[in-house]
């Protein structure tokens, strides 16, 4: 090793070692990764968690008053099958379960008064309540009382559920037997499929699967947006530090502009790794876990809890690399940007160009995961190439299955090539931007950094 | 075996703040660097340090350019202090150490010891932002010299210090002097350049005007001073007929000569007896390092700590943040 280079390390060594123990030490880091630790294990557990505070309710209920309509069969029991079968009023449980541990969303009783049935509703006991009635044809006719506007889930799930009722009554009394009648009511087959025939195949096929993944995609572009705005600000703010406390001039005669800057980010980077190793370890755990947490929670075996798709831990690798490249990246530009200002005051309004590109990233990664931007559209592909979107966007699209891993390979390289390329610019702007104190960072004098003068 | 600075140019925008400098330091001598705000000190200094890039010009030690030759060559004290504010005294010195290659404990031993020697190791733990500025700036040289330099580049590291703990730096410079050390600083306090410096460069307006050794830059001056003391009157009237001497500074005590370069400082002398006078004192010196600079420079070092007058002066010198990245030199000339 030459002098130069192992002189070089020692710095950017001895710079990265004084940010990482100083800034371990503050209140602020361990406050942020007790938080992030609980938020990472809820996000990881979140599907036992809905289970489990589901578990205990019996249901929102809603009262029937049969009054002297007699319809043709018991209309409480028929309505509370009908609203709790998965098709309809969809369960808390992915896939098949009707049966098991699954709690049911609606109860449902009989009543013989409809003014205190509704005084139940007023007072939030009940969420609606059904009087029946007949027509002067003799069809059941109903009334919903309920707070919920017309297209509530509830008014329309039981909309739905009532007509189904209704015909029931009317075969029972055009003399259908019961026992065809069940054959009428079973339910179609129904299947959902890729109109692309070489679509990949991993798409998420039932809506389960689908709220599951997206639900995923998005904690983590916000996670990971949150954290490259928040180490990038910590190195930003070291920088303004240096300069405001004047340490900077010392620093600057033993190291050189490129060693204090990578010192800095590597510092704080490995901070921020460590911080989410100690937030990973505990959702990791969760994870591989949750079938047994499960099951002691809730009983049964690990395997019989149906518990929707959540977090994958290739993702979870694919936001690690994403988040230390994309705080590369993002730092590295702070750094420089922030040594243009004086005040700490000022760091904020100098990176703001910079947030606005990761913000808008970090959105067009959100809507594409919620489906307002079509995951496959030209904007979202390029995009999720380009280094500053990049890992939002591969996030976003690894999430719904739209990215291959070599899609994910190449971003990875492209982010790792950029990265040296905003260093330089970067130790550019600190070399001259350090010693500028009082001046207002005009484009012009950006340029004139730029161009080492 | 010197630093040396040949022809250095640096220009900010319009403002020229180096216009080509020139001078020597002799290793292990101590030199004075002499200026008022915003003459060009830092910038120099910042240039020597690789801080900055000259526009044209070299620094060289010992022949090699100065941005080649090792960092752990040079100690710095900037001007403008500066410490980590929330870090304890003791991890700060080690850190700035470490940059130098100081193994973290040999540093840790080092600044123990130079604690103790400038009676702050009460200090060691606590945060630089919960020391006075006096002691701030004992660390401060404290971590320029911990490494052991070659050579210490000092802006100004009399300022702020108290009696005492100016005569504590003064050991400390005789110290690393006698380890051979060279040292560096600016000043505008002349009576330490008469005490300390061997040699010394004064610059005004980014321009040498004059240095060298302390002997030859006197000698060079063209003035002789003499002091006179008589008995009874010192009113002395018969002075003004003296051709080549003109009265500096009179006085109950003595009275102050200038004697031109031409004129043997003895006919001051001559002439007292020939008027009758009793002389009690009679002294030739060389003139004071301040008398030369105020001669080139037109006005004393240490102006700016006076108001300006303001025909002379109106938008001259004071100007505010002179420490602002080396772009604080005056843009008006002064006359002078």
């Amino acid at each position: 090793m030459s002098p130069t280079l192992r002189n070089t390390l020692r710095n950017v060594a001895a710079v990265a070692r004084r940010e990482f123990v100083f800034r371990g030490r503050t209140r602020t880091f361990r406050i942020t990764t007790a938080l992030l630790v609980f938020v990472g294990l809820a996000l990881a557990l979140s599907p036992v968690i809905i289970r489990f505070f589901d578990r205990g309710s019996t249901g929102d209920r809603i009262e029937v008053v049969v009054g002297t309509s007699a319809p043709s069969m018991n209309v409480p029991l028929t309505l509370g099958a009908l609203l709790n079968a998965p098709a309809l009023g969809s369960g808390s449980s992915g896939g098949s379960g009707s049966s098991g541990g699954t709690s049911p969303d609606y109860r449902v009783e009989s009543s013989d008064d409809l003014a205190t049935a509704r005084k139940h509703v007023v007072e939030g006991s009940s969420i609606a309540v059904l009087a029946l009635d007949r027509t002067s044809s003799g069809d059941l006719a109903f009334v919903l009382y309920s707070k919920d506007g017309p297209i509530a889930r509830s008014s329309l799930v039981i909309q739905q559920a009532v007509s189904a009722i209704a015909i029931q009554d009317r075969l029972t009394r055009l003399g259908v037997p019961l026992v065809d009648q069940a054959t009428i009511f079973a339910p179609a087959s129904f299947e959902l499929r890729q109109a692309d025939p070489n679509a990949s195949s991993d798409r998420p096929a039932t809506t389960e699967a689908f709220v599951g993944t997206f639900a995923v995609g998005f904690a983590l572009s916000i996670l990971l947006f949150m954290a490259i705005i928040l180490y990038g600000q910590w190195v930003a703010f070291s920088v303004a530090e240096e300069k405001n406390s004047r340490v900077m001039e010392v620093v600057l005669a033993a190291a050189t502009p490129f060693q204090l800057l990578a010192g800095k980010v590597i510092g704080v980077g490995g901070l921020a790794l460590v911080q989410y190793v100690i937030v990973l370890i505990p959702a990791v755990l969760g994870i591989l876990l949750q079938g047994q947490i499960a099951s002691i929670l809730f009983g049964g075996g690990a395997a019989a809890v149906g518990l929707p798709g959540g977090i994958s831990i290739g993702m979870l690798a694919v936001f690690g690399v994403m988040f230390v490249l994309g705080f590369a990246l993002y730092s590295v530009l702070y750094a420089g940007a922030a040594s243009l200002v004086s005040r700490q005051e000022d760091v904020n309004q100098i990176v703001a160009p910079l947030t606005l590109i990761s913000v808008g990233g970090y959105l067009v990664a959100t809507y594409s995961s919620t489906g307002l931007i079509p995951i496959d559209s030209p904007l979202v592909v390029i995009m999720s190439f380009i280094p500053f979107f990049s890992p939002y966007l591969m996030l976003a699209r690894l999430g719904q299955g739209a990215a291959t891993p070599l899609d994910v390979g190449i971003a990875v390289l492209l982010l790792i090539a950029f990265i040296p390329i905003a260093l330089w610019v970067a130790a550019r702007l600190y070399r001259s931007g350090v010693l500028m104190y009082g001046q207002r960072p005009t484009p012009r004098t950006l340029f004139r950094a730029l161009r080492g003068q | 075996m010197a630093l040396v600075l040949d022809g250095l140019t640096k220009r900010f925008g319009p403002i020229t703040a180096l216009d080509g400098i020139s001078f020597r330091v002799e290793r292990g001598s101590v030199f004075g660097f002499l200026g008022a705000n915003g003459a060009g000190k830092t910038t120099t200094m910042r240039i020597i340090l690789d801080i900055l890039r000259p526009d044209s010009g070299t620094a060289t030690w010992d022949g090699t350019p100065t941005t080649d030759v090792p960092r752990r060559t040079w100690g710095y004290l900037p001007e403008e202090r500066g410490l980590y504010p929330r870090l304890e005294v003791l991890e700060q010195l080690v850190f700035f150490a470490s940059l130098y290659a100081i193994p973290r404990r040999e540093a840790a031993a080092r600044a123990r010891d130079w604690l103790a020697r400038f009676r702050i190791s009460d200090y060691e733990k606590r945060r630089a932002e919960e020391l006075s500025k006096g002691n701030q700036q004992k660390v401060q040289l404290i971590a320029a010299i911990l490494h052991q330099p070659e050579v210490v580049i000092m802006d100004e590291p009399f300022v702020g210090l108290d009696p005492v703990n100016v005569s504590l730096l003064k050991e400390a410079f005789e110290e690393m002097r006698s380890r051979g050390t060279t040292l560096v600083f600016s000043t505008h306090q002349m009576e330490m350049v008469e005490e300390l410096c061997e040699a010394v460069a004064i610059i005004d307006h980014g321009r040498l005007v004059l240095g060298g050794p302390i002997r030859d830059v006197k000698r060079s001056s063209g003035r002789q001073v003499v002091r006179l003391a008589v008995e009874g009157d010192m009113a002395l009237p018969w002075l003004a007929d003296l051709d080549g001497v003109s009265v500096r500074r009179p006085g109950q005590d003595f009275v102050e000569l200038d004697v031109d370069a031409r004129h043997d400082p003895r006919e001051v002398l001559t002439a007292a007896i020939a008027h009758g006078e009793r002389v009690t004192q009679f002294l030739i010196a060389d003139p004071s390092i301040e008398q030369i600079f105020i001669d080139r420079v037109g006005r004393p070092p240490s102006d700016d700590h006076h108001l300006a007058t303001v025909a002379a002066d109106a938008g001259g010198t004071g100007a505010p943040g002179s420490a602002g990245g080396g772009t604080g030199v005056e843009p008006t000339g002064n006359p002078g």
